[in-house]
């Protein structure tokens, strides 16, 4: 009887420290965007890392990056048959198409695709750097979650959240890596 | 899975889809383009879009309506009853018999309730828009003045600077990506503007890609399907809190509206 008393309390107070360290601020902020209806809240709720960068306005201090990347890091999945360089025709079509990779909003690749964005660095030529396994890694790592390597990135999770598979990921590596794909086109 | 279909609208609306890309080779330049369409409507219909709205919203104004039949002429939209010149200036702002920090769309639903006696559910959105592009054509090319003062109107502010850096959604965005990280640039084809250069000085306009009347809150509306999250319901606090902050901004920046209502893509 008393214990279980005891374990009650403790949870309580455990609920309560959590709730106060939402400062006054935050809970404000909640309260505005639950005024906006509940279908606005929903898709406004944040993971840890989002309201981190929110917090710090995409600009994380020092201290926060190493814990950061490591989050980001152990979030990556890898495709079952441990290949990360799958089929640049697939891969392509995922890039190029508006609902799944979207890279042309942001990327160059293709130099034939007119009106891309140039929010993200050109990508053209991008597999002068080969195919070594370091290479493949970092570029799977990349477009599966882009913030396991820079925080807060404008470029988004597509991996994490998604919007592409660990497969679809290892197709899109080949789009950008394959010396075949129209990325690495002579010129 | 939230759905992505708001993405690719986005995209297509904005006139950035694939299609596009493909069947126009060269890049049009948006705002010549606006200005040709512009034209256009000039020379065969004689009158903008946004003029008929407008004309549209000033007689709903003038006529005696809801339970209390009567006008909308004795509205305070911060200037005094029914003073309408340079209205749009000054908002939004705080109203003591509201207790709230309202915008011009919110301030005439106020109206509408109070003074005309309409009840919420009554309210048709589209009379709204009209009365909207009504009013804010009394505010056509007059310098943006928006100056948080009280305390609540301070307060709206710093919410909407909050929401503004808010990433979420499947595409861990904000507005702050676009339209501060990135003023200045293209995403696709479209120009983008940061608040400082002016962001949001040219609503409500007719967009003549969509066909319709769209007020501010209609076009964050678009910003926040564009990443697929669903945007806050209208007069909601968040609609308020982001419109201040940018008119906050773009008044530091010494913007001026544009003809309202505005004539875009
Ligand atoms: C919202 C804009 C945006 C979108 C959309 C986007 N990226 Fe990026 N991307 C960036 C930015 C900005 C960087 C540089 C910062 C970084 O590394 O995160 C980047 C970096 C990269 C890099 C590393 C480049 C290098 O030289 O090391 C690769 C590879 C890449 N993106 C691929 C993709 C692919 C594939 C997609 C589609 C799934 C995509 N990006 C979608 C903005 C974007
Ligand atoms: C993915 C990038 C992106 C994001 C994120 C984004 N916007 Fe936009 N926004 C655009 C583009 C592109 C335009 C259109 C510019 C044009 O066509 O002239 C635009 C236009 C606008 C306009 C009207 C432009 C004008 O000239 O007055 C407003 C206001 C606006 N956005 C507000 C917001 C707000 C508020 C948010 C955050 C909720 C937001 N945007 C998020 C890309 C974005």
């Amino acid at each position: 009887m008393k214990t279980r008393y005891f374990v009650g309390l403790l949870a309580m107070l455990l609920v309560g420290l959590t709730l106060s360290q939402q400062g006054p601020f935050q809970q404000r902020v909640q309260q505005a965007i639950n005024s906006g209806g509940s279908k606005f809240a929903e898709t406004m709720k944040q993971d840890r890392d989002q309201a981190l960068c929110s917090q710090y306005r995409d600009k994380l201090p020092p201290e926060e990056v190493g814990a950061f990347l490591e989050r980001q890091r152990a979030l990556i999945k890898y495709p079952a048959d441990g290949k990360l360089m799958g089929d640049w025709k697939q891969g392509e079509a995922l890039f190029t198409n508006p609902r799944k990779g979207n890279c042309y909003a942001c990327h160059t690749g293709d130099p034939k695709e007119a009106g891309a964005g140039r929010m993200g660095p050109g990508l053209v030529g991008y597999g002068q750097r080969g195919t070594s396994e370091a290479v493949v890694k970092y570029t799977y790592d990349k477009i599966y979650n882009a913030w396991a390597s820079m925080p807060c990135s404008l470029m988004y999770r597509a991996g994490h959240h998604g919007i592409l598979t660990p497969e679809e990921t290892a197709h899109v590596t080949a789009f950008l890596l394959d010396p075949a794909s129209p990325v690495n086109a002579k010129r | 899975m939230r759905n992505r279909s708001l993405w690719i609208g986005f995209l297509l609306a904005l006139g950035l889809g694939l299609s596009i890309a493909l069947t126009q080779q060269q890049e049009v330049d948006p705002y010549k383009e606006a200005e040709r369409q512009r034209e256009l409507f000039r020379q065969t219909a004689g009158i903008l879009p946004g003029e008929l709205y407008a004309a549209q919203g000033e007689e709903l104004f003038g006529q005696k309506r809801g339970s209390k039949n009567v006008s909308l002429e004795a509205c305070d939209f911060g200037l005094g009853p029914g003073k309408l010149e340079g209205a749009l200036t000054q908002l939004p702002r705080y109203f003591a018999d509201t207790r709230r920090v309202e915008d011009l769309e919110t301030r005439i639903v106020s109206c509408m309730v109070n003074l005309q006696g309409f009840k919420p559910e009554e309210i048709k959105r589209d009379d709204v828009k009209a009365l909207t592009a009504f009013v804010a054509s009394k505010s056509s090319e007059m310098p943006i003045n928006v100056v948080p003062k009280t305390s609540q109107e301070i307060a709206m502010y710093n919410l909407g600077r909050e929401l503004w850096y808010h990433r979420a959604g499947d595409r861990d965005m904000n507005c702050a990506i676009c339209h501060d990280s990135y003023a200045g640039g293209k995403v696709r084809l479209s120009p983008v503007r940061s608040p400082r250069q002016g962001l949001s000085n040219e609503w409500p306009a007719y967009r003549f890609e969509a066909d319709k009347l769209y007020t501010l809150q209609d076009r964050i509306a678009f910003c926040y399907e564009s990443v697929s999250i669903h945007p806050p319901d209208h007069y909601s606090e968040p609609m308020i809190a982001l419109s201040i902050y940018m008119l906050t901004e773009a008044t530091k920046g010494k913007n001026k509206f544009t003809e309202l209502p505005g004539f875009t893509r």
